[in-house]
């Protein structure tokens, strides 16, 4: 745990050296930019309201990487699964309009996470079934999503069109389906809630449940699982449509909380960035909320930083990358299994 | 529709079938080497897209494909580099450190890119052309479709023949196959199976590299956001589709490319259907494949295990 | 006299376990010494040091009277000494020929067989070894696949070989061929050391040198010792071969198995037509060299793999293409053969691998959670009872030795189990102490009136243990015999394939 803990902490500070260093080499300021970085980031209570908000999809996203890595089930489909946690929660938008607060969202919310777990059930069905091996299903996946909202937003049903152009993205909702905000404020949108709740909810299932014990299991050694009467198809599944379930509660909750709109580009990068924070979380829940927290406060620098400087906002995608290189460097994950048993 | 525009029709797909395939035979070929040695290499999206932003960084500054061709070659020689260090020494697991590598490549190359274009309009460059062969590009119907093509494109259909002589005919060949069908052969006689791995991923992933710096030099003049959309992993498709052999990845390869060259055709003859779905084909194509071959023998044994001397 | 191999004054220490201490070992040229000992006595050490793998803190190794540094296996191949692994190193998609010259090559970009061919002829030739080079290893049955792995280093010029438990995977037959032609080698100035823990092949050396806990503790010419003596050299304390079975008349049939037919992952046939029952009170021992079918047996019977044809009746009850949760909640206990692959979860503590399958069980949990102290206290008994060498039970299994990792596989399916045991090689690898405690503890359930099923590819606890013996080859029960009457050898051919006219092949199935 130790150990663990000091891994994330070298692996962060050479990630920040190596930035530093990139941004050198592009001729920019180091100090102002990561100074830009930190301000952005924690340096007024807007700020860190704004870190929590960016931080909400991408500790959700991250627990569904957790959820399945844990078990060895390598699901890299957490980008699809966003999209479609929106695309679910819009449809619900226009079932379910009228109804009471209470009833709306958690409702749209449930359509949501049922679009994700629809896709995350495909997935699991094609690796059980079809031996068709996960990370490439979910790649695909991933790019089949994305030409299907690209068609219902351009041209298609759900598409907002100005005078003769046609918009990459939906209608504003209206504000009946705009997610209350928490204390007066109405940017700090009650969803903001649910990750720590999921991650709560993960840690407990993980480590005091039957099926937790044998989603480590999986993720140990499956031989002896399957050996031991565990139903290996039926765990896939379940792992699979939960972590469905999680990454596209991500997507539902930033379409009703902050875009407002079905607008792919706020979703973009919440599912891969999400592959990122479970990692460097060690795979482990409350590694995954803080490691969140990290990129959230990175996500929100980088908006304050664009602004100040002349750094672009992509700085921060390109230290994601890096920090998780050193991340692996430092070993964490091959120490967490030692000795892989190969799935035969 | 008149014969001759139909026989134009056909052609005109045929030659951008060609064109479409080569930049992922090397790459394919560049992973089927890497894979036969035991290290499956997911970060092959990433390679191509470091390739492709270093060959186009490279033609801008110089104004040379040539040159540029060079680049993206050693940027691929580093990727690999990394890839072997957190394989074969890291033991990191081979589907995450891939992964990483992607991630890492992404932001890497956005970044750098905008800071390269900063403030002004995208420089861009002239690239490859086609070179024709003389009196062979000359046949009708065969001439313009195999004999008029860019010059690594013969290269890269000459590759095909040179890894499956590289893999089955050389003593190195040997090594690298037994590398990934049980290392420890070779680890009893005293010989070194991490330096081995290492060789053979840089090589596979120079050739990755290149794969990707032709997808820039040869169909393009300046670069963008995910410039590779996903042709890495068509790549690993085609590897598990191919039965990891060289003649069986040709065949994947050049099915895919047909794929995606009658889309784009489709997409400007025929409106009936969303431009969504035709693009969408390669990668439905892809699952399908896969449901439909489920039993692939040719699979390297130990490919994705780390080696452990017990 | 000269050596061709000397070493002396060599230790060797790993993370607080001296391995070898100030170990003294010589060969003399032409003669086979052995080296003889349990598991963690310090064989495989001194042979890796030997061979380059590990370098020795301390000590000299001499070549033929001249001090050597070894590096490295390379440098051991350089100076003659070639070992052959008890894991054979070997690559199935590779021909023979392939398989010895690879990497072996110096110079030139094509692969150059022709000159290879010759040599290689010329050594079979020589030593009387009949092998085709150009078969696919994945066709050689493995007995020839051995011949493969002492090709490998005979063409590496080996003039020092070390021969690593040579004769786990070979029938009776077959390790007789074997030492026929290493004698032929060592008449022609080959030395070779040779490592077991059976007592059978070390009687067939000229001296022997028994290590116990890192140290010699003798140094034997072998005509001039008994078994008894290197048993007791090796243990330090009188070791009693033979555990006490008491007669015990069986009881109605546990297990029928009628017709039993399985196929492999290419349609081939694994399991062919195996017929034979299992009573209360009764031990049916499975002979034969691991790969000719029980492993696929034990899978059918466990529910892990589905059967082709046949019948499998538990206690009356057909249970044929059962799932393993199936089969264990019908009380079916299985000891697997590969303790960290298929029985354990070595990352997990001993407390959580204690109720691996029954984690889902009312006993074990508390509404929707997992009761952490009813697991742990169990663990803790089972601990105390099977007298498992460990801290707590928070320990990781992986960190235990085989012993003791067994034994928590051994509770486990003894607490669980009701009726039948399944044990697939339950004492491979194991020292010969826990071997006596496995031994005793199988024989407790039998008394206890479980059925149990045991395979083994040590003959002798089979003649000690089974109260009837079934021979396994290719699939198909050879015969089934009954272990006072039947000779070493008669056995011995029915592993090898020979069929004999008066044992039984199937039996009446008791309906």
């Amino acid at each position: 745990m130790l150990w663990t803990a000091a891994s994330f902490v070298i692996a962060v500070v050479a990630g920040l050296a190596v930035s530093a260093a990139l941004v050198a080499t592009t001729g920019a300021d180091v100090p102002q930019v990561f100074g830009a970085l930190l301000q952005g980031a924690a340096g007024s209570p807007k700020a860190l309201m704004t870190t929590l908000i960016k931080a909400t999809p991408l500790i959700l996203t991250g627990l569904a990487t957790v959820i399945a890595f844990r078990a060895q089930i390598w699901s890299i489909g957490q980008e699809g699964q966003v999209l479609a946690g929106a695309m679910g929660g819009y449809l619900g938008a226009q079932l379910l309009a009228g109804l009471p607060p209470l009833l709306f969202f958690p409702g749209v919310l449930v359509f949501g996470m049922a679009a994700g777990m629809v896709v995350g059930w495909i997935a699991a069905v094609l690796r059980n079934s079809f031996a068709v091996n996960e990370i490439i299903s979910t790649v695909m996946l991933n790019y089949l999503i994305v030409y299907l909202l690209s068609w219902l937003l351009q041209g298609g049903p759900w598409g907002e069109t100005g005078d003769t152009v046609s918009y990459h993205q939906s209608p504003m909702l209206p504000e009946a389906a705009f997610l209350p905000g928490l204390f007066g404020n109405a940017r700090l949108h009650a969803g903001i809630l649910l990750p720590f709740l999921a991650a709560a909810i993960c840690a407990l299932v993980l480590s005091r449940t039957p099926i937790g014990y044998e989603i480590r299991g999986l993720g140990h050694n499956p031989v002896a699982l399957r050996h031991k009467g565990v139903n290996v198809g039926r765990t896939v599944i379940c792992i699979m449509v939960a972590s469905g379930a999680l990454a596209a509660l991500a997507g539902a909750v930033e379409l009703f909380g902050v875009a407002h709109r079905l607008r792919p580009d706020s979703l973009v990068g919440l599912g891969y960035v999400g592959i990122i924070v479970g990692m460097t979380g060690a795979l482990s829940p409350l590694g995954t909320v803080l490691a969140g927290l990290f990129f959230g406060g990175l996500a929100s620098g980088a908006v304050y930083m664009r602004v100040l400087g002349d750094v672009p906002a992509s700085l921060v995608p390109a230290m994601q990358g890096i920090t998780l290189f050193f991340f692996l460097c430092a070993g964490v994950i091959a120490r967490y299994r030692i000795v892989k048993v190969a799935a035969q | 529709m008149t014969q001759p525009l139909q026989e134009a029709i056909v052609v005109s797909i045929l030659v951008s079938t060609i064109r479409i395939m080569t930049p992922l035979l090397f790459s394919a070929m560049g992973e089927l080497v890497t894979q036969r040695a035991g290290i499956w290499n997911m970060g092959v999206e990433g390679t191509m897209l470091t390739g492709a932003f270093m060959a186009y960084l490279v033609a801008t500054l110089t104004g040379s494909p040539w040159i540029a061709v060079v680049a993206a070659v050693l940027a691929g020689v580093i990727m690999g580099l990394l890839i072997a260090f957190m394989t074969a020494t890291m033991r990191v697991d081979h589907f995450i450190a891939g992964l990483g590598l992607n991630l890492l490549a992404s932001g890497l190359t956005l970044y750098l890119f905008q800071s390269y274009i900063r403030g002004r309009a995208q420089p861009t460059f002239s690239g490859f052309q086609d070179v024709a062969i003389p009196l062979l590009s000359d046949i009708p119907f065969i001439g313009p479709i195999l004999f008029s093509q860019r010059a690594l494109t013969y290269l890269a259909l000459v590759a095909v023949p040179a890894i499956w002589f590289l893999l089955y005919r050389s003593r190195y060949g040997l090594e690298l196959r037994c590398l990934g069908e049980n290392p420890k052969a070779l680890d009893v006689k005293g010989l070194s199976v991490v330096a081995r791995q290492y060789i053979a991923v840089m090589l596979g992933s120079a050739m990755t590299g290149l794969g990707g710096g032709f997808l820039m030099l040869g169909f393009s003049d300046r670069f963008l956001a995910d410039f590779t959309a996903g042709r890495g992993w068509i790549v690993i498709v085609a590897l598990i589709a191919g039965n990891w052999k060289p003649r069986g990845v040709l065949i994947a390869v050049t099915a895919f490319a047909f794929l995606e060259s009658l889309a784009t055709h489709l997409q400007v003859v025929n409106a009936g259907v969303p431009r969504q779905l035709l693009l969408a084909l390669p990668y439905l194509a892809s699952i399908g494949l896969l449901i439909g071959l489920r039993m692939r023998s040719g699979q390297p044994v130990r490919l994705g295990v780390p080696y452990l001397r017990e | 006299m000269s050596t061709a191999l000397r070493v002396e004054g060599l230790t060797k220490r790993f993370a607080g376990v001296t391995a070898n201490d100030d170990v003294h070992f010589d060969l003399r040229p032409g003669e086979i010494h052995c080296l003889f000992g349990e598991n963690g006595a310090g064989k495989s050490t001194l042979s890796s040091c030997i061979f380059g793998y590990y370098r020795p803190d301390s000590g000299d190794i001499f070549l033929n009277d001249q001090p050597v540094h070894i590096a490295s296996p390379m440098d051991a191949i350089r100076l003659g000494i070639g070992m052959v692994h008890q894991h054979f190193a070997l690559v199935q998609d590779f021909t023979v020929l392939e398989n010895i010259i690879v990497g072996t090559q110096r110079s030139g970009w094509r692969l150059n067989a022709a000159e290879a061919r010759r040599k290689i002829g010329d050594i079979c030739g020589g030593y009387g070894i009949e092998i085709d080079l150009d078969a696919y290893v994945w066709e050689l049955p493995v007995g020839k696949q051995q011949w493969v792995e002492i090709l490998k280093a005979l063409y590496l010029d080996a003039r020092v070989l070390i021969l690593d438990e040579p004769t786990a995977v070979l029938t009776p037959g077959e390790s007789a061929i074997l030492f026929k032609i290493i004698h032929k080698m060592c008449q022609r100035g080959m030395s070779v050391i040779l490592i077991t823990h059976k007592l059978v092949e070390v009687m067939q050396s000229n001296r022997v040198t028994v290590l116990r806990k890192g140290r010699v503790v003798a140094t034997l010419d072998t005509p001039r010792t008994t078994p008894d003596e290197l048993a007791r050299l090796m243990v330090g304390r009188v070791v009693s071969f033979t555990v006490t079975k008491p007669d015990l008349e069986p009881g109605e049939t546990v297990l029928a198995v009628e017709g039993l037919n399985a196929r492999g992952f290419w349609g081939e046939p694994v399991l062919k037509d195996v017929s034979f029952s299992v009573a209360r009170h009764e031990i049916l021992g499975i002979a034969g060299v691991a790969g000719n079918g029980q492993k696929e047996l034990f899978e059918v019977l466990c529910g892990a793999r589905r059967p082709a044809a046949g019948t499998i009746r538990l206690k009356g009850e057909e249970v044929a293409g059962m799932s393993p949760r199936q089969m264990m909640d019908r009380g079916v206990g299985h000891i697997p053969d590969d303790r960290f692959r298929e029985g354990l979860v070595p990352d997990f503590s001993i407390a959580d691998n204690v109720v691996l399958g029954w984690q889902r069980s009312p006993e074990y949990r508390r509404g929707p959670f997992i009761d952490r102290n009813a697991i742990d206290g169990l663990a803790r008994e089972m601990i105390a009872e099977y007298q498992i060498a460990t801290r707590d039970e928070k320990v990781a299994a992986g960190k235990l030795s085989g012993g003791n990792a067994q034994k928590i596989i051994i509770a486990r399916e003894f607490l669980h189990a009701s009726g039948l045991v399944l044990a697939n090689q339950p004492t491979r690898g194991l020292d010969v102490s826990v071997i006596e405690y496995v031994q005793m503890q199988l024989l407790r359930k039998r008394s206890e009136g479980f059925a149990i099923l045991l395979a083994s590819e040590e003959l002798g606890d089979l003649l000690n243990l089974a109260d009837r013996i079934a021979v396994m080859f290719k699939g198909e029960i050879m015969g089934i015999v009954d272990p006072r009457t039947s000779s070493v050898a008669e056995i011995g051919a029915m592993m090898a394939g020979s069929r004999p006219e008066a044992a039984p092949r199937k039996e009446r199935v008791p309906a």
